[in-house]
């Protein structure tokens, strides 16, 4: 017994281990990409296409490497929790097609837009529009991830069959494919445009010279959605404490811990707004992903110990002890390694442009 | 069979076959031609030629468009997985799971760090830190295809697992990584992202040459392409051989509807070693209608002797067969097209031979430079139907022998299904539709040799790091370049 026990414990800790390295990833690839696709969202707002060219080529070095952080959050789902994979992405069928076309669209619109010439606003309206799409749809697979969802251990067909050994074994998503749909899921598709729209503005301010209509336009529009995310997350926060069973710990006997987040939060939106009005762009654009880490972490906290909020728990989802130790010697080394040439990489693209980098065509 | 084939089950088939057809349109180019891009730049750096750097930098642009298109359709192939096949994902988990986590973590986020140094760091980073750049981009996509081939070869001849509790648990990593199907189907996988990027080399030169456009400057590129092809394209067609053995032992019944053969014996009790150049399956999948077939070339191809035994379906009860029309006609396909790109290989250096592998001499041969053209065409053609010989032959099975197909698919309904697969019919035709358009655009402009040799003039705008990039030898200027329009 006392092996089992072992293993057990093992096995938790591998898993939590994930977990955690898990959130990383999300808030990584939400930090990243949330500017570029707020920024695509932006430029809808811009009436010359050179303009939102400006746009794409302020990212068109680091576009892909940023959103890779999203195949890496994936990978790491199915890799270290293929149970939760498996069933989540049924449930999420719609929202992640949609958020795919839109991912398609952008990422196709980045080298067609250069070299067209007839079909131009069209891509540069694929541009935008994916963008605005994707953060949408990523927005409503979170919120309907944070609701959870219905299995079963039946075949996933409705299939019986009297020697099927995957029969009665592990559960699989059995509801229907609008399950995911709900007012709470689409408020956090709305609040994920507020959020990349606040985050690709600070981005753009940050990327371009401070002289430059499109930096002048930019920054009047982050000083809008910085109001609007605000009030955002308040809605959200009140509306999970109402509907989320795990939220109740926020008000339990650990309220200290999560008082002195709230405040960490606000501190940190303080210093972003002021930023902001003060012309430093830099810190503005720093302190925002300072709280987008600060949420992420107090939401990845709050649904412990489940990976999906009254559906899978960290435990139950993770691969054998065995398969998750092999992941983590193997794996674990190339994380660091895989942050620092990130940030070599963006080091490099970090000099301010000016819309005339939209005229430039390669 | 009835329950392999319901509508649901034969529609998330149809939808994964799809998307992964339209993804394997892109990564070959990415794998081999990163290669070759990297080559080029060498030779730039190396003998200070202006003109490879002019060849890099033309072929790059393509390159580009090439992967936008790859990383769209990628990115849609990860979510694939778990929605259209979620217990599949679940039960194959364990090692699945992990070996696509290892692809993440070692191929695409090792990419995806260096391919925007790679086409924007210009100028920006040294040139021998963008060469690093361009290696490492050719290195991290040919692990992209180590990994994935890898888990398909897994699904074909699985090894080192055992089924617990739904779920495949490893065993033995050595043996489930280092599976039979992928010691020989990776190299075959990965000759051929080279055998179709040198034919795209290949095909575009020869359509400049064709048209009297930078002859000169194409025809230095297409020496050492017919020079690595005559190379590649036998080693592919010796894989492919080795391949189909491999095949022939582990998934016999995979082997069998790739050859359309039916009966393991011939009337007279002797085995039955005839290959079929032609065949018509009957309805029951139980013989042909009608075939043309040599006797001993089978047995030869599959076991290298004269009257070997070669398992053939009626060893197979009716509910394991695979359907044989595609794996046939599939295989048929590829196998000619292999040939025929060794021919081409082989005229090619004939021509070098006799001395007419120049501008003007091969403007004497218009049909060789037609064909070439062709050929740029061919490969993407083979790579397709390889997988679908591959993939249809595995079936009923997702992973063979062990899981079948309707056992891993999701709950998900026709309606859903049928969403998807428009969905997605439009999107990536639409994707296809514009890389094509813009391939034709940017080979229509040609390659640009007038713009000042990166490195000497900072661009104003582009917003970098280091302006100024230390390039040893200004090689602008030179007359080495004519310019023909
Ligand atoms: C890592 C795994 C993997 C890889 C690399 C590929 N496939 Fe695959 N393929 C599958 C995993 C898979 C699968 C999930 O296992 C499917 C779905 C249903 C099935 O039986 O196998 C499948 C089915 C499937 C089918 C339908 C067969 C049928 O159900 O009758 C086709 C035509 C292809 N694939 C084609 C391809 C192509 C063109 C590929 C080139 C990229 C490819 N596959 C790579
Ligand atoms: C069916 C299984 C497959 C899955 C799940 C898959 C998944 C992916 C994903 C998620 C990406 C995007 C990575 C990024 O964001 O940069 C990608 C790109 C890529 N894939 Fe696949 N892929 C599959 C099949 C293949 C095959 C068969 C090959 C080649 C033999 C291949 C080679 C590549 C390469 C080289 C890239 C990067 C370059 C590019 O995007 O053009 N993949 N794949
Ligand atoms: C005479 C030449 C060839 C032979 C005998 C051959 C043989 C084979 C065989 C036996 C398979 C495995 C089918 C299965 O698993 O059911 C295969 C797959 C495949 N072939 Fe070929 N092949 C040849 C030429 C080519 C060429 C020229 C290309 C591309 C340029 C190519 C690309 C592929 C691909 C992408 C696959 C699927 C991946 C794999 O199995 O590794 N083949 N081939």
């Amino acid at each position: 017994m006392d092996h089992i026990d072992q293993i057990l414990r093992i096995h938790s800790a591998l898993s939590t281990f994930w977990w955690i390295l898990l959130g990383l990833f999300f808030v990584i690839y939400i930090v990243l990409d949330g500017a570029d696709l707020g920024a695509g969202v932006f430029s809808l707002l811009l009436k010359n296409e050179n303009d939102r060219a400006a746009i794409m080529a302020s990212m068109a070095g680091t576009w892909d490497a940023n959103e890779t952080w999203l195949v890496v959050a994936g990978g790491v789902i199915f890799g270290a929790f293929p149970l939760v994979y498996g069933s989540t992405f049924n449930y999420l069928m719609i929202p992640l097609m949609f958020a795919l076309w839109g991912i398609i669209s952008r990422a196709v619109a980045f080298e067609f837009h250069v070299h067209a010439k007839g079909s131009r606003k069209f891509w540069g309206l694929m541009f935008g529009l994916g963008s605005l799409i994707a953060a949408f749809f990523a927005g409503i697979a979170l919120g309907a991830t944070l609701l959870g969802f219905p299995m079963s251990t039946k075949n996933a067909q409705g299939i019986t069959s009297s020697a099927d050994p995957f029969a009665n074994t592990v559960p699989h998503f059995s509801g229907n494919a609008l399950s995911f749909l709900s007012p709470f899921s689409i408020w956090t598709g709305i609040g994920a445009v507020i959020a990349g729209g606040l985050a690709g503005t600070l981005y753009l301010c940050a990327r371009f010279k401070q002289e430059d209509p499109i930096y002048q336009k930019a920054h009047a529009w982050a000083t809008g959605f910085s109001y609007l995310a605000l009030l955002a997350v308040v809605i959200t926060l009140v509306w999970s404490y109402a509907i989320m069973p795990d939220a109740a710990k926020w008000t339990g006997s650990g309220w200290f811990g999560w008082l002195v987040l709230l405040l960490a939060i606000l501190f940190s939106a303080y210093k972003m707004m002021t930023a902001h009005a003060a012309h430093r762009d830099f810190p503005a654009l720093l302190w925002c992903g300072l709280i987008v880490v600060l949420m992420w972490g107090g939401m990845w906290a709050t649904n412990y110990p489940y990976i999906v909020p009254q559906t899978w728990t960290i435990d139950a989802g993770g691969n054998p002890a065995n398969d998750l130790a092999i992941l983590t010697l193997f794996m674990t080394g190339f994380v660091p390694v895989m942050i620092m040439y990130n940030a070599y990489q963006l080091w490099v693209f970090r000099h301010r442009i000016t819309h005339l980098a939209g005229y430039e065509s390669h | 069979m009835i329950i392999e084939n319901t509508l649901p089950i034969m529609l998330s088939r149809l939808d994964f076959a799809f998307i992964t057809s339209m993804h394997i349109l892109w990564t070959p180019v990415t794998i081999g031609m990163s290669w070759l891009l990297f080559f080029l730049e060498v030779a730039w750096l190396r003998s200070g030629n202006e003109k490879w750097y002019r060849l890099q930098r033309f072929f790059e642009k393509l390159f580009i468009v090439n992967f936008g298109a790859g990383v769209a359709t990628g990115v849609t192939m990860e979510m694939a997985f778990g929605i259209l096949y979620g217990p599949f994902s679940q039960a194959v988990g364990p090692f699945f799971g992990n070996i696509l986590g290892f692809e993440t973590i070692t191929a695409f986020m090792y990419e995806a760090g260096f391919i925007g140094l790679m086409i924007f760091g210009w100028g920006k980073i040294g040139k021998g830190m963008h060469a690093f750049a361009t290696f490492n981009v050719a290195l991290s996509s040919s692990l992209s295809a180590m990994w994935i081939l890898v888990a398909n070869g897994w699904m074909q001849s699985p090894r080192g697992v055992v089924l617990k509790d739904g779920l495949f648990q490893v065993t033995n990593w050595w043996n489930a990584i280092f599976n039979p199907n992928f010691d020989i189907g990776f190299p075959h996988m990965w000759i051929a992202t080279l055998e179709l990027s040198l034919f795209f080399f290949a095909a575009v030169s020869a359509w400049f040459i064709l048209k009297n456009r930078n002859a000169d400057l194409f025809t230095t590129l297409l020496k050492p392409t017919l020079l690595a092809l005559v190379v590649i394209t036998p080693l592919q067609i010796f894989l492919g051989d080795e391949l189909g053995r491999e095949v022939a032992a582990d998934q016999p019944t995979s082997l069998a509807a790739m050859e359309g053969h039916y009966h393991t014996y011939l009337p007279n009790g002797k085995f039955n070693t005839g290959w079929h150049i032609i065949a018509i399956p009957n309805s029951k999948n139980d013989g042909n209608v009608f075939a043309i077939t040599i006797p001993h070339v089978l047995s030869l191809l599959e076991t290298h002797t004269l009257n070997g035994k070669v398992t053939g379906l009626d060893h197979f009860a009716y509910k394991d067969r695979p359907d044989v029309w595609v794996p046939f006609y599939a295989f048929r396909a590829m196998v000619a097209i292999g040939f025929f790109l060794f021919f081409m290989a082989l005229w090619g250096n004939w021509l070098r031979l006799q001395g007419q592998l120049n501008a003007a001499g091969l403007r004497r041969h218009p049909w060789f430079l037609r064909l070439l053209v062709l050929s740029g065409f061919l490969p993407y053609l083979a790579v397709w139907t390889g997988w679908w010989t591959r993939e249809i032959g595995r079936q009923p099975w997702v992973v063979y022998g062990l899981m079948r197909t309707w056992q891993g698919v999701s709950h998900m309904g026709v309606t859903a299904e049928s969403a998807w697969f428009i969905g997605y019919i439009t999107f990536e035709l639409m994707v296809w539709g514009g890389a094509w358009y813009f391939f034709s655009r940017i080979i229509q402009k040609g390659p640009d040799l007038t713009s000042p040799v990166i490195g000497s003039a900072p661009s104003e705008n582009a917003g970098g790091g280091l302006a100024q990039a230390s390039f040893a030898k200004p090689t602008f200027g030179k007359p080495t370049l004519e310019k023909n329009r």
